[in-house]
Parts: structure tokens; sequence; C-alpha cells
């Protein structure tokens, strides 16, 4: 947290923290939820599950993918090598969001201004890829994933989801 | 409209929770105020806390009319249509929580199938459950 130092009147010195009005606030249980589950995740098979899942149940979100080759079936796609290479592209830069959770905006700058400028994605598909994961996540720790895991999960999402968002003009 | 394929995809899902509607009711309510807490104010009747009889009584509602739907997924509009007024004249839920409830059902779902939650089973699920929340505020205005 920056500290500011302000002079007011009569010389009195005052130090104020500057919180980054950016923040998303993680309690500690959030947290430990999130990094003790991310530990056990398989990137390369999650990420390619959670890109296969977004592109057969939205089918619409093909749009950005015309140079990936067959995504004519739901096999097609499940099993299309350059889905599972994205999605595990994809689900690295998420790993990203686990070690900065408090500075996800600036951790995201580059590629919300890439994902803006260069690939034309409508953020509503960043809420849904979310969605996506924390459904692949289920399937894989079942029982363990529980209401209050799946909230801890959501709000980081959300929260990288909006940062992603963040630089679009 | 669902496919055939696709209908069988629900009635596939639906054979896991007939007869347990109450406890996968419960479940999902328990999941929607835990990951949507905003979603509560549709509920102050059953208290800031709501206790598990109250989602046990609450939840197993809920899941009794999906069965409805699951039932009659060929005329959604005349199964639903006393459940379409109450929410157009009494709850006025916003539209915009339906998709959150259907999250949650999906996670829900994923959770107790695991590897079985395939990904056409998903597809299917979430367009029937998308259908059944527009029917649902089709009569809103």
């Amino acid at each position: 947290m920056e500290k500011q130092q302000h002079r007011l009147a009569f010389g009195t010195l005052v130090i104020t923290s500057k919180l980054p009005d950016t923040m998303v606030h993680f309690t500690a249980e959030e947290r430990a939820a999130v990094v003790s589950l991310w530990a056990k995740v398989n990137v390369e098979l999650v990420g390619g599950e959670v890109l296969g899942r977004l592109l057969v149940v939205y089918p619409w979100t093909q749009r950005f993918f015309d140079n990936f080759g067959n995504l004519s079936s739901e096999s097609a796609i499940m099993g299309n090598p350059k889905v599972k290479a994205h999605g595990k592209k994809v689900l690295t830069s998420f790993g990203n969001a686990v070690k900065h959770m408090d500075d996800l905006k600036d951790t995201f700058a580059e590629l919300s201004e890439l994902h803006c400028d260069k690939m034309h994605v409508d953020p509503e598909n960043f809420k849904l890829l979310g969605n996506m994961i924390l459904i692949v996540l289920a399937t894989h720790f079942s029982k363990e994933f529980t209401p209050q895991v799946q909230a801890a999960w959501q709000k980081l999402t959300t929260a990288v989801a909006n940062a992603l968002a963040h630089r679009y003009h | 409209m669902l496919s055939a394929q696709e209908r069988a995809h629900v009635a596939q899902v639906w054979d896991l929770i007939a007869g347990h509607e109450a406890a996968f009711g419960a479940e999902l309510l328990l999941r929607l105020f835990t990951v949507y807490p905003s979603t509560k104010i549709y509920f102050k009747h059953l208290g800031v806390c709501p206790d598990e009889a109250q989602l046990l009584t609450h939840g197993q509602r809920v899941l009794q009319a999906v069965g409805v739907a699951v039932q009659h997924t060929d005329h959604l509009r005349a199964a639903l249509s006393p459940l379409a007024d109450l929410h157009a004249q009494v709850l006025r839920v916003d539209p915009a929580n339906f998709p959150l409830l259907i999250q949650c059902f999906h996670v829900m779902l994923a959770s107790h199938l695991q590897g079985e939650f395939t990904v056409q089973m998903q597809a299917a699920w979430d367009k029937f459950l998308t259908e059944v929340a527009m029917v649902l505020t089709e009569k809103y205005r």
C-alpha cells in the first residue's frame, strides 16, 4: 500500500495510506480456497476442457477462433489440438491471477488492451469463460468444491473478468 | 426447442435428481445464496440465515417445478403457466437472476456427476433451463 505525504496548513504533516481504488479484497479463507485448489489443477487438461466447453455450450464464441480448424461437432471441438493448446495458454494466464489476487487490474492491463485492440473480444466472454472454469473445477474436485469454495472462485473469476475489461475504450 | 438427443440428456440428468428434490434443492439454494448473496432479497421470508429445514422445504418446491418442466419439454408454456403468472405478478424476480441460478445448478450437477457431466449434458441442460427461465419471465410485460 502506497503512503502519501500531505503538508496541510500550518506545516502539519499528515501521512495517509493510499488504497488503490481498484483493489478487490479477498478474505484469508477465500485466498486459501483459491490457492489450495489451484495447486492441484492440471492446467493443460483443465484449460482444454474449459475452452472446449465454452465453444460447445456457447457456439457463438467460435467467432473468435475461425483459424482453429475443425469445430464442426462437440467431439471435434473437445479433441481439437488448437483448442487444447489455447485453453492451456488461457488457464496458465489465469494462474497469474492466483499469484496476484491483490493486483489484478495492473497484472492484466496489457492483456486487457490486447483483447480490446487486437482481438476485439466482447468482455461478456470473460464472464462466460469464468463460469466454465468453475464448472470444470467442480467436475474435478466434486464435494471439495463446496458453496464457500465456489464463492471464492466466483469472486476471483469476476475480478479477472473486470480486470480484462478495464482497459477497453 | 430441444432436439431428441438434448431431451435424452435432460432426462438422464433428471434421473439423478428424481426422488431427491429436497436435498438437491437445498444445495442449489445454499450455493445461490453463498455465491450470489444479493439473491437472498427474494427469500426474506426465510430469514437472514435460512436454516437447513427451510432450505430443504423451499429447495424441494423449486426442484419439483423443474421436474414438471422436464416432463413437459414440448409444451413448457402450458405446463409452467401458473408459475409464470406467479413470477410476473407476485415474485417479480429480476430476469438477471436466472442465469445465476442456472450457473449454480451446473456447478452442483458437475460436483455430483463429475466426469459424467459431459459437455453435451451441460449444453442440453443449459439450453433447457434457459428456456424454462424465458417462460417464467415471459409474462413480465
